[in-house]
């Protein structure tokens, strides 16, 4: 008996997989076909970026102060860049009427994963993209930069599920753009001001502290929110 | 704990693994539904509607445009949730839960609409790996359908949009096909072909409910529900 459902647990976590691994994949031919996310976010962040650079540039702002400032528009900069584009993937479905042959086909949480998975690597690819010419730009001296890739990596990963989370359950309403606003803030506040605090330790060369425990803390009970959820939120 | 004295510890977990991977139970089909309701806000779309269709069998459902046919199509597929009645698919012995007819349908609709920026084959490449279906199945439909593969879903004619949607509907080989207005747009060779589909389908022992404005010439029609 035991090993009949060993069988089977591991035929389903691997359709499951494969389930997630084609929706992914299906995100990103999409995506490399139309660049719709990638141009939104890659525009916005680097429009904000200059800004931010050319306004407050490495003399804008006192060094003394730098460490405590600069984290909080680098992070302002990835949300709005985030916001902007990362929803679309589900608002996309409804509005294309996909949504109908995707809910009578797919398993709900292998969805939910699949198109995290997607976000989670558009916005690495962004932060990969953005970090070094904002540290540049700014004359940011990383005194951790481990500590610095683990804040990018966690508050990139927080940031992606919140989202896909978020934007799953505004999909079907109507007002989408305010709604996302309206329910991203709580959902996403707490996430913001732990990466925020994580990466001022990585510019400071101070310990992670009990900012990244949360951080991860954060990132777990998003996941774990998204898929209890997300079946609800995206069958009748 | 009264349950783990009559079920062996684990048999339960296993049966939910199952239901997922194990292919569709042989034997005699019927989808039962009765008294359905559905209102949308204040309007009421379906008042209290019955029928049911066994294996080799359609239901034919009728009515003008507004009438609640393409609401009861969902209903039936699992898309929507009736507000009351109640809706019961059996395959052989088996009765399917709402997630598991959801998956094992064939749906046809004029809502019905793929991914414009992939190809036809990469459609139907993509959606069989989510139903754990035969692909070539899928081509199978489609070559009979005449319809190229390699054109992007986007630059598709609204008739060859339908073909791709026969080809998506039967790529599973489902029991059950659910049809809103299944020949719509096709051309004669089109229909005359998912005329013959859905003959060889209902003559396999599958059944259908099929829904159009206006009354079909279908072989096998068990029942004709008219909702206007």
């Amino acid at each position: 008996m035991s090993s009949g459902i060993w069988t089977s647990a591991r035929t389903w976590a691997g359709t499951w997989a494969a389930e997630a691994a084609a929706v992914f994949a299906k995100e990103w031919r999409c995506e490399l076909r139309t660049r719709y996310a990638l141009s939104t976010l890659g525009l916005f962040a680097f429009t904000t970026l200059v800004v931010v650079s050319v306004s407050l540039g490495p003399l804008g702002v006192m060094k003394s102060q730098g460490s405590a400032v600069l984290p909080v528009l680098f992070w302002v900069i990835l949300l709005f860049s985030a916001t902007a584009g990362l929803p679309r993937s589900f608002v996309q479905e409804e509005e294309s009427q996909t949504a109908i042959a995707l809910r009578l086909s797919a398993t709900p949480s292998a969805l939910f994963c699949g198109k995290l998975a997607y976000g989670l690597t558009v916005l690495l690819a962004l932060e990969i993209m953005i970090t070094p010419i904002y540290l540049g730009m700014m004359s940011l001296a990383v005194r951790s930069p481990g500590l610095l890739a683990v804040a990018l990596a966690a508050g990139g990963y927080g940031l992606a599920a919140g989202s896909t989370l978020v934007a799953a359950i505004i999909a079907q309403a109507k007002g989408k753009g305010t709604l996302f606003a309206v329910m991203a803030f709580p959902v996403l506040l707490p996430l913001l001001l732990l990466a925020i605090e994580l990466t001022r330790n990585a510019l400071g060369g101070e310990p992670a502290g009990v900012a990244l425990s949360q951080l991860l803390l954060y990132d777990a009970s998003v996941t774990i929110a998204g898929l209890m959820l997300f079946p609800a939120v995206w069958n009748p | 704990m009264g349950d783990s004295t009559m079920y062996p510890p684990g048999e339960a977990v296993l049966s939910r693994l199952q239901k997922d991977i194990v292919p569709p139970v042989t034997g005699p089909a019927i989808l039962r539904f009765e008294d359905v309701r559905r209102r949308f806000g204040r309007l009421a779309v379906l008042e209290g509607v019955s029928g049911s269709v066994e294996s080799g069998g359609a239901l034919l459902v009728t009515g003008p445009n507004g009438s609640g046919k393409s609401t009861l199509l969902r209903c039936l597929a699992g898309l929507l949730v009736p507000d009351s009645g109640t809706i019961e698919y059996r395959e052989g012995e088996t009765a399917l839960e709402i997630e598991e007819r959801r998956r094992r349908v064939g749906f046809i609709s004029p809502d019905l609409a793929f991914y414009g920026e992939l190809t036809v084959e990469e459609n139907l490449a993509f959606f069989a790996r989510l139903r754990r279906a035969e692909l070539a199945r899928g081509l199978e439909v489609l070559a009979r359908l005449g319809l190229p593969t390699d054109r992007r879903a986007a630059n598709l004619s609204s008739g060859m949009r339908q073909r791709l949607r026969w080809g998506w509907a039967l790529m599973h080989r489902p029991r059950l096909l659910l049809l809103d207005e299944p020949f719509q747009n096709l051309d004669g060779a089109g229909e005359r072909v998912t005329r013959e589909l859905l003959g060889a389908h209902l003559a396999g022992g599958g059944l259908a409910v099929v829904a159009n404005p206006n009354r079909l010439e279908i072989d096998c029609v068990l029942g004709h529900l008219d909702l206007g």
